[in-house]
Parts: structure tokens; C-alpha cells; sequence
């Protein structure tokens, strides 16, 4: 039951949250729901490992869910984001509009991200991937001006047909399956695979391709930079730090539970893939690094970043993956932050571009206090928290056998770091020093914008300066990969 | 208790840093009380550190990823002591300088976070713990520079942050590479590593010694990394030029020296590119300055110039290996020297500044005339600079002359070709020259020539109680270690290089005429370049008097000439290149969208930018024949295709 709970909680909430009518109770109706997920998470968290046949479709083909510890990590990672960005959207969206829209479906896409998170065989992860793409068009869409309309179904064309990509492959492979479910170490019939290695590694590679569109990987990352700066803010804020995550979580169970590292280890996907990541990391910081539009620079910011999280995955190596988890978590800390503070400052002063940002600090100083935090954790500077990963993956990348590919890691996540420093420094000094006779009145935005953003930066500091328990844990977690 | 000791020294700056803006808030009396407190409470803490517990050490486990470890003792303790001090003494001179200023609270916030972090670097017992540290210190800094919201202070801002990124990023890929290799960062184990390093490695630790040396070199001021120094100087407030130069830039030589010392010892090639480096700036610096009519940027120059003579040293250490006593006693006193000099120094330029809202030499020329406390005080600190025997910065100046001269004896003696090294010994001599001369034609400018028109007398007294504590402070300080070196300096010379693991040596007669001899060489040089140079060529005769001329051509500006455009050539072709890779699926859908459905009727009609496909109206052109046949060519192309593939 509790596997189920926190799927359908969100899920048939979220419609009741369509009715409302009263603002006020229809926000608290959202929290709460959130608030009984995250609870419900939580007791899920401490129960021990369960399995739930939901359906029979063919077999022992069905829909079936799985707590295992990767579910659990992005279900607290899911939720752990939720909660503060509601808190954010309430004035938000009082002032976009439609609040009823945008809030149900925002709690209904929490729902489907526990799904993903706790299916247990592919035809489920599948099926609520294909359903997390459709439920979050709405919230890219929301505004509903042409532009949106069209990026809104640019991003469901990209997620669907990757998704695509994705069965495609799925259909190669499943003759070759021992379990139908997933399992640490792979679950393929290692024997009978190794006579078609080569059909089954293309089968592979059609798989994280379409399953990376989702997470911004090229050649199919494009739909990230459109969908950003039409999206609401806190849509963004969730879509990049969450929902591009969940491709990472479909590319770890393809990669660390269908296919298993020691199958992959040394074969050429695995070189095509790392040289796709690190190509992405490149290109998301040099585009990201000529865009004008806050909100742009920060969608190709986040296709460089979450690359990052591949590139560890791809190295097939525990070190590789507890840096990868290490890099997911705290990227999405960080480019949320940047998101809400980009919203911020959308509603409170209407601009988008950066050249406008002129003085910014001065109007909104608290704002852009986070915002400069998350810049500085996202460039990696110590002591905040993503100088932590960047150290983690760049020493997994030299340890890892694939010794080539450890020191183009090295040579191009250091200049995507400068690439970084490069987009993100510019906007806070030109904030903070706009220049002796510049003048402006102090308009920040309310408490219940500001809360949200320094709640991440407080969790950017302190797991900067004490990581010991997240990377103990994650490092257990992604030991567990590797059976 | 010693270990609440090391960490309360680097924490107790950066939370009471916090507490400015509320003090301002409150009264400014307060504010300007606890800035001056901080320090002098951290001065004593520090004191207390190198007299009670020199070798406290603390371990923090699992913080920021990897474990900090901390570790007193020898030169960082010493660093550490200097820039306490220098805190305190900035403390004191701070609400003078910026008594007039608004927005000054920002200023102190960094200031205080900057010390803490300087601390870290200075105490630090392992790479990691020294990065993590001289990350925060680089950002922080940032904030002096642009605190005068000038075009120039942020303009100068831009460049010095641009460096320190570039710089930090080289430093951290340099480290990993080290992590990977020697599969440790901590000091002590380093030597010991390296020498298990197996040949064929040798090429990837110079590759990673190399990054970390730029790392640190962008911070030392080193060329061809030093552009930031001559224009972060002269845009930021004085007291934060004193310790950007004193001190900030001591923090990247701590690091080479390290490098140098626990990674490389007597390796030939590096030493060599250090001390190519080491001169290169030494002698560029001291050619700057002299060419400088900015009284800040003179200093700024000369601070290059210094950082030069203790790369020199630096080097010198390895080529002596052995008996590297005197190149290692120069290297560190030469550090403390020029911290203390650049105290002095700089916090004078901010008395004039204050006093005349100018660093132009024609506009200040004169402005010291009448005011002997600040004429000595000045003359002190550049008299020590410039190497006149009985002031401090002779007793390290001779100490480095004499390692490189030891160093030519020795190859000689060996029967082998000295090489090069007696040109070092020349261009190291003239630099010293070069030193004594534009130090001079400062002199002679503020304090002797007649007086610029236009320069209004104060209305009361120039100099604060707390400037005058400052300076008289550092200035005394000189006089003292200058007048009895082998009381004074020897020990602390002893003490601090045995972190640099230097021999022992022997004292040595510092007024013997064998060592006057260079520096009397060198103030010779100084005397013909200031007489010959500065007056004839570098002055013109005006209608009241002379005016200093900029005969530096403009042009000759590595940041605007090369580093600039080469950064925004290779954004032009990265961003190129990326722009294509990155629309490669956009261009795909296009095309599949072209042939799908640009023939069809009906309704699903796509547009050519970036989209993947919209509802739209279109117009009906098309015959059913027209588009039926369309289909029927594609279906014939699949049906090619098919076959091609079953015959194959």
C-alpha cells in the first residue's frame, strides 16, 4: 500500500485541485497533499523493500512497483524540491493566472515522478515516463501565447519520441531479458546475449539516446532552451532540476539494471555516450554563455549540467555513479534557485534579458544574494556544495579504466566551469556594481518567494561544508549498482 | 584547545563579518570600533598560536567532500602572523580612508571574510584544504576591487575576477591531476610520492605541476598572468591595494613555493622555467613603474617586480638544492619585507589620495612638502624597498644576490659552464637599480619638487591617530629587523624556511663590504637611470616646471592587445561550432518535416523556425493527384531501399 499511496495521493488530489474555487483553500489543498506525499515517502523510506503487482498485461509482462533504494532516493529528491517551489508558485501564479491549471497539474506530475521512480520492469517505467510527458505540456504551455504553444509541443514531440527510441530498443532486447524486472548488475540472459552483443548494443545506444532526450542529452537536447523562457518560472525550476532527472533515473535503470555495467564495460556505446556528454557539456556552456535571455542561458546552463550527471553514469565505475547522484542532487539545488530568482525578478521588474539586469542587486538584493550563491555552487567554488561534485567526478573520471575519456572529462568540465563562471558572474557584478550614479528604489519580492530560494542556498551551504552523510550514502547507494 | 585555537582563526573573521550591517545600522561609531577590534583580536589569537602551540594541528574529516587538515607551524605561521598584522594596521587606517564614502559596509563584510579565508591558506596542510581556501579568498577580494563602482574599478574588477576564475579552475585541474598521480595532497607525504612516481609519469605531474603553478601564478602576479595587478591597484580603496599586494598576492607565491619545494626539489627543467618566469617579472615589473606616472600604479608594478625577486629565490632554492640556506632565507624574507613595505606604502597613497582626490603624479606633485612625518615614513618604506643597506629590504636583497652568486661559484667551481646565470645576476642588479629608481622619482615627486597648482591645504590634520598607529607601526618594524638582521631576521629566517626544508646555514655579515658591494652596484644603476632616464627622458619641461610624461606606448598592453581578443576570437569559433552541432535535430525534424508534410493537404502545417510543428490554417493549392503521386514517389523510395537492402 504504501507504494501505491504516494503515486495516487498527487494524482487524484490533483484533480480535486481543478474544482476549486477558493484560492486560498485550493493552496492549502496542494500543500497538504504534498505534504502527506512527503510523509508518505518518508514511511516508505523506513519500511523495507516491497513489490506490488499492479496488472497483468501478458505473462509475467505486467504493470509492476518496486521500492528499491534509487526509487527511494528520487522520491525524497522529488518531494524535497516539490514542497519549497509550491511555497514559491503561490504568489507566482496569482500573478500569471490559471492558477487551478497550473497547481493541479503540478501536483499531479509529483504522482507520476513516484511512479517512475518505483516502477519495477520497463513497461511500467515506460508508461509513466510517456505519462510524465504529457502531464508536464500543460505546465510548459501555460501561458498560452503561440510561442509557448509551439515549444510546449516541441518538448512533447522530443520527450515522445525518444521515449519511442526507447521501446524500439526495448523490443530488441526483451528476448534476451532472464527477469522481466529490473536488477542490480543487469537483467539480461548474459549467455544468451553474448551471441548478439552487437544487435544488443545498438538496441542500447537507441535506448539512453531516447531516453537522454528527456535529460537534455544531444543531438535531441533542443527542446530544453525552447520550452525555459516561455515556461513559467516554477515549471522551469521543476523540469530542470527534476523532471530532466528523471531521464537520468530511465538512463540508470536501462544502464546499471537491464544492461549491467559489466556487459556495457569497454564497449563502443559506452565511448559513443561519453563523447555525446561530454560534446552536450561543451555546447550547453558555449551556448548558454552567447544567449541574451535569462531564462534561455539557464535552460542551455542546465543541459551542460545535467550532462555532467551522465558523464559519471557513462564511466560504469561505483566512483563515477556516487558522483553522478552527488551532482543530481546538488544541480538541482542550484538551478532551482537560479530559476525562482530568474522568476523573481520577472515579476517583480518584468525583465528577461540580461542586459537589463543592470542594478539588479540593489533592487533586489536578497534575490540576488541566492542568486549568487547557486552561481558560485554551480561554477563549483568552495565552500558551496557543487565544488563537492565537481571534485567527485573529476577524480572519478582519472580513476576510471577508461583513462582517455577521464582526462577529456577533466580538460572539458574545466572549461565548461569557466564557460560558467562566464554566463553567470556577468549578471551578479553587473548587479551588484552597476556603477556609482546608478539609482534605484529597493522593490524586493515577498517572503513567501524569498523563503524558498535561501531555504536551497542554506542546503547549498551546509552540504557544501558538511557532505560526509550525502556522500556516504549515495556511495552506498550507487555500490548497490554494482552487485 | 589548540585545536578551538585554529579553527577560532579562521572563523571568527567570517562571522563577524555578518555583524557590520547591523552595527551600521545602530551607530557608524560602532561599526568603526568592531573592524578595528576583529583584527586586533585575531593578531592576538595568532600571537598566541606561534608563541603557545607552533605546531597545533587540526583535522576536520569529510568537510567539504574530502577532510580539512590544518597544521601551524614555520612559514604559514609566519604568513599567518603578517597578515593578522597587516589587518590590524588596514583596521586602524580604514574609517579615515573612508570616512567620506558611502556603501563602505560591503567593503568590510569581504574585508573580514577574506582575512578568515587567508588564514585557511596559510594554515592549510594539504592542497585541498589550501584551495578550498583560496577560492573564497579570490572571490571575496573580488569585492575590493570593484568597490568604487568607477567604469575603471569595474572594468579592473572584470579583469581581476577573470583572472582568479581562470586561475582557481587551472589550479583545481592541476590538483586532481596531483590526487590521480601521487594518490595524495598532504605536504608531508608529497616528497615521499613523488619519488615512487614511476618515470613514464613524469610528463603528467610537470602537466599538472604546471596548471597549479598558473593557478597560483595568476594570484603571485606572475607574468604573463600579472595583468590584473597594475589595474586592480590603482581602482581599489588603499587599504584594500595594501593587502592585495601585501599579502593576497603572497598567498600564490606560498603556493608555488610549495610546489617547488615538495614537488620538484631540484628538478632542473622547472626550476629553470621558474626562474625565467621569476625574472621576466622582476625586471617587466621594475621597467613598468618606472615608465608609471600613477603614484598607485607605480606601487602596483613594483609590487610585480618584487614577486619577481622571490620567484627568483624560489628558483634559486632548487638550483642549490643542498646548501640553499641563503636562496631560502631571501625567498622568505624578501616576502616579509615587501609585505611590510607595501603597508607602509600604500596606506601612505591613501593619506594623498585623501588629501588631494589624485594618484597623478603632476596633480600630487609637491602635495608633501611640509608634512615630515609622512615624508619619513614614506622614505622608510621606500628606502627598504630599494635595498639602502640599514633598512630591511637590503638584508633580503643581498641574501638572494648572494644564492645566485653562490650558485655561479659552485658551476665554476665544478669546471661547468655557469650558462646564463651570470646575465640572471646582471638583470638582477639592474632591477634592484630599476627599484631604487622609481621609488625615487616618487620621493622626489610627493615630497621634494614645488608644489601643483591647484592642490588645496587640509583643514586639519592628514593624518588620523589610527593612520599614524598604522604606518609607525609598520615603518618601525622595518627599521628594526633592518638595523639588527642577525638578531632579528636570522631567526625568523631559520624558523619560517624550515617549511621550505632548507639547510640550516650559517649566520652571515651583512655589512661585510663584499655584500654592500651589489647593493652599492644597484643604488649606482638606481642614481644613472634616475638621473639619466626619469629626468631627461621621462620629464618635460612645462611652463610651471616639470611635468611627468606616460611614454609607455599605449598599445603595448598584453590585456587589450592579446588576452581579450583572443578570449572573445575563441568564443566567436567555440560558439560557432556549437551552434551547429546543437541545431543538428532541429535540422532533421525540418527536413522530415519538408518532405512529410509540406505537399499534403490539409491542415497540419509546419513553420520553418524552430519548431517541431503547429495547427495552422493552410490554404488548399494543392491537387489531390499532385500530392497522391508524391506519396506514391516515397513509397517507391522505401520499396528501393527495401530491395537494396535484401540484396545486399
Amino acid at each position: 500500500m504504501l507504494l501505491l499511496l504516494p503515486i495516487l495521493v498527487p494524482l487524484v488530489g490533483g484533480i480535486f485541485v481543478f474544482r476549486q474555487k477558493n484560492e486560498q483553500y485550493r493552496d492549502w489543498l496542494v500543500v497538504t497533499l504534498i505534504v502527506v506525499t512527503g510523509v508518505l515517502v518518508l514511511a516508505n523510506c523506513v519500511t523495507p523493500v516491497q513489490r506490488l503487482w499492479l496488472l497483468t498485461i501478458q505473462g509475467d509482462l505486467g504493470l509492476v512497483l518496486n521500492s528499491d533504494w534509487l526509487s527511494k532516493f528520487f522520491m525524497v529528491l522529488a518531494v524535497c524540491i516539490w514542497a519549497p517551489v509550491v511555497i514559491f508558485t503561490r504568489p507566482y501564479i496569482r500573478h500569471a493566472g490559471h492558477g487551478n491549471q497550473f497547481m493541479g497539474f503540478y501536483t499531479m506530475t509529483l504522482g507520476v515522478l513516484m511512479g517512475l521512480a518505483q516502477a519495477a520492469n520497463f513497461v511500467t517505467m515506460y508508461m509513466f515516463f510517456e505519462v510524465m510527458s504529457l502531464i508536464t505540456v500543460p505546465l510548459v504551455l501555460h501561458d498560452a501565447t503561440p510561442a509557448s504553444r509551439r515549444a510546449g509541443f516541441k518538448y512533447l514531440g522530443y520527450s515522445v519520441f525518444g521515449a519511442g527510441m526507447a521501446l524500439a530498443g526495448y523490443f530488441f532486447i526483451a528476448y534476451y531479458l532472464a527477469v522481466p524486472d529490473f536488477q542490480p548488475g543487469g537483467a539480461l540472459d548474459f549467455s544468451r546475449a553474448a551471441e548478439h552483443r552487437p544487435l544488443l548494443l545498438v538496441a542500447y545506444c537507441l535506448m539512453i539516446v531516447g531516453f537522454g532526450a528527456k535529460a537534455g542529452m544531444m543531438p535531441m537536447q533542443s527542446w530544453l532552451p525552447s520550452a525555459h523562457p516561455v515556461a513559467p518560472a516554477p515549471a522551469s525550476a521543476v523540469l530542470s532540476g527534476v523532471i530532466t532527472k528523471g531521464g537520468v533515473v530511465a538512463v540508470i535503470r536501462v544502464t546499471y539494471y537491464m544492461f549491467g555495467p559489466e556487459f556495457l564495460a569497454g564497449s563502443w556505446p559506452q565511448y559513443v555516450l561519453l563523447s555525446l556528454t561530454l560534446m552536450t557539456v561543451f555546447i550547453g556552456s558555449m551556448l548558454a554563455y552567447r544567449e541574451k535571455l535569462l531564462k534561455r542561458r539557464l535552460a542551455y546552463s542546465t543541459v551542460s549540467q545535467v550532462s555532467y550527471v551522465l558523464f559519471g553514469l557513462m564511466l560504469l565505475t561505483p566512483e563515477g555513479v556516487q558522483a553522478s547522484l552527488l551532482q543530481m542532487v546538488f544541480h538541482a539545488l542550484a538551478k532551482d534557485t537560479l530559476f525562482l530568482a530568474a522568476g523573481a525578478i520577472i515579476i517583480s521588474t518584468n525583465c528577461t534579458r540580461v542586459d537589463q539586469l543592470r542594478g539588479i542587486g540593489r533592487r533586489m538584493p536578497v534575490t540576488m544574494w541566492c542568486f549568487t550563491l547557486a552561481a558560485l555552487s554551480l561554477i563549483g567554488i568552495p565552500p558551496l556544495a557543487g565544488f563537492v561534485s565537481k571534485w567527485y567526478l573529476l577524480t572519478a573520471g582519472l580513476e576510471a579504466p577508461v583513462q582517455a575519456f577521464g582526462i577529456a572529462g577533466l580538460v572539458v568540465l574545466i572549461l565548461s566551469a569557466l564557460l560558467t563562471a562566464g554566463y553567470l558572474l556577468p549578471v551578479v557584478t553587473a548587479g551588484f556594481f552597476p556603477g556609482r550614479d546608478f539609482i534605484t528604489e529597493r522593490r524586493e519580492v515577498g517572503p513567501q518567494m524569498i523563503w524558498p530560494m535561501i531555504g536551497f542556498c542554506a542546503a547549498l551551504l551546509l552540504l557544501g561544508v558538511l557532505p560526509g552523510g550525502v556522500i556516504r550514502w549515495l556511495g552506498l547507494l550507487a555500490g548497490r549498482f554494482f552487485p | 584547545m589548540e585545536k578551538i585555537l585554529l579553527l577560532l582563526l579562521i572563523l571568527l573573521p567570517i562571522l563577524a563579518s555578518v555583524w557590520v550591517f547591523p552595527l551600521r545600522r545602530r551607530d557608524r561609531r560602532y561599526r568603526n570600533l568592531f573592524i578595528r577590534i576583529v583584527p586586533a583580536a585575531e593578531l592576538l589569537l595568532t600571537l598566541l598560536l606561534v608563541l603557545v602551540w607552533p605546531d597545533a594541528s587540526l583535522e576536520l574529516p569529510g568537510v567539504c567532500g574530502i577532510g580539512l587538515h590544518l597544521q601551524a607551524g614555520s612559514l604559514g605561521s609566519l604568513l599567518a602572523l603578517v597578515s593578522a598584522f597587516l589587518w590590524a594596521a588596514t583596521g586602524l587606517n580604514c574609517p579615515n580612508y573612508f570616512a567620506a564614502a558611502e556603501g563602505c559596509n560591503r567593503f568590510y563584510l569581504f574585508w573580514l571574510m577574506t582575512l578568515g579565508a587567508l588564514m585557511g591558506v596559510f594554515l592549510a596542510a594539504d592542497f585541498f584544504t589550501l584551495f578550498v581556501f583560496f577560492e573564497m579568498m579570490s572571490m571575496t577580494s573580488y569585492v575590493w576591487v570593484a568597490q568604487n563602482e568607477t567604469p575603471e574599478a569595474i572594468r579592473a574588477g572584470q579583469t581581476y575576477l577573470a583572472v582568479a576564475v581562470i586561475g582557481g579552475m587551472a589550479l583545481l585541474a592541476g590538483l586532481v591531476l596531483l590526487q590521480h598521480l601521487l594518490g595524495t595532497l598532504a605536504f608531508a607525504d608529497l616528497p615521499a610520492a613523488v619519488s615512487a612516481l614511476p618515470a613514464g609519469k613524469r610528463g603528467m605531474l610537470y602537466a599538472a605541476g604546471g596548471l597549479a603553478l598558473a593557478g597560483f601564478g595568476a594570484k603571485a602576479g606572475m607574468f604573463p598572468l600579472h595583468i590584473w595587478l597594475p589595474k586592480a591597484h590603482p581602482a581599489a580603496p588603499a587599504p584594500a591595494s595594501a593587502l592585495l599586494s601585501g599579502i593576497l598576492t603572497k598567498s600564490g607565491v606560498f603556493g608555488a613555493l610549495i610546489l617547488s619545494r615538495y614537488l620538484f626539489w631540484a628538478e632542473i627543467p622547472w626550476n629553470t622555467v621558474v626562474l625565467a618566469l621569476g625574472v621576466v617579472t622582476m625586471v617587466l615589473g621594475a621597467v613598468l613603474a618606472l615608465f608609471s606616472i600613477d603614484l598607485k600604479r607605480t606601487l602596483a608594478c613594483s609590487s610585480m617586480s618584487q614577486i619577481g625577486f622571490i620567484l627568483v629565490g624560489t628558483a634559486m632554492q632548487g638550483f642549490l638544492s643542498g646548501e640553499n640556506a641563503l636562496a631560502a632565507w631571501g625567498t622568505v624574507l624578501h616576502m616579509l619585507n615587501h609585505s611590510l613595505v607595501k603597508l607602509v606604502l600604500f596606506v601612505a597613497a591613501g593619506v594623498i589620495y585623501v588629501g588631494t582626490h589624485s594618484l597623478n603624479l603632476n596633480e600630487i606633485r609637491g602635495w608633501g612638502r611640509n608634512k615630515p612625518v609622512l615624508k619619513i615614513l614614506f622614505f622608510i618604506g621606500g628606502a627598504s624597498i630599494a635595498g639602502v643597506p640599514g633598512f630591511s629590504g637590503y638584508v633580503s636583497k643581498t641574501l638572494l644576490h648572494e644564492s645566485i652568486v653562490e650558485y655561479i661559484h659552485l658551476l665554476e667551481h665544478a669546471g661547468a659552464d655557469p650558462g646564463w646565470f651570470p646575465m640572471v645576476e646582471r638583470l638582477f642588479l639592474i632591477a634592484g637599480g630599476l627599484t631604487a629608481a622609481y621609488m625615487t622619482k616618487l620621493f622626489v615627486a610627493i615630497f621634494v619638487s614645488s608644489r601643483a597648482a591647484g592642490q588645496r591645504l587640509p583643514l586639519q590634520s592628514y593624518l588620523s591617530r589610527g593612520t599614524l598607529t598604522a604606518l609607525s607601526c609598520g615603518a618601525s618594524l622595518l627599521l628594526l629587523l633592518g638595523l639588527t638582521p642577525n638578531w632579528t631576521m636570522e631567526p625568523l629566517a631559520q624558523w619560517a624556511s624550515g617549511f621550505l626544508m632548507a639547510d640550516p646555514g650559517h649566520s652571515v655579515h651583512y655589512f661585510s663590504w663584499v655584500n654592500l658591494q651589489g647593493a652599492l652596484i644597484s643604488l649606482g644603476i638606481g642614481a644613472a637611470v634616475y638621473l639619466l632616464v626619469v629626468r631627461m627622458l621621462l620629464m618635460e619641461r612645462g611652463p610651471e616646471g616639470a611635468v611627468y610624461q606616460d611614454r609607455w606606448p599605449r598599445r603595448l598592453d598584453l590585456e587589450e592587445a592579446v588576452y581579450r581578443p583572443a578570449l572573445s576570437a575563441l568564443a566567436f569559433a567555440g560558439a560557432l561550432g556549437a551552434r551547429t552541432a546543437a541545431s543538428l535535430g532541429d535540422w532533421l525534424v525540418m527536413l522530415g518535416e519538408k518532405i512529410l508534410f509540406t505537399k499534403a493537404p490539409g491542415i497540419f502545417v509546419p513553420k520553418h523556425d524552430e519548431t517541431f510543428g503547429t495547427y495552422d490554417r493552410k490554404p488548399r493549392r494543392f491537387l489531390l493527384g499532385e500530392t497522391f503521386s508524391f506519396d506514391l514517389m516515397l513509397t517507391g523510395c522505401g520499396l528501393i531501399v527495401l530491395l537494396l537492402y535484401m540484396l545486399l
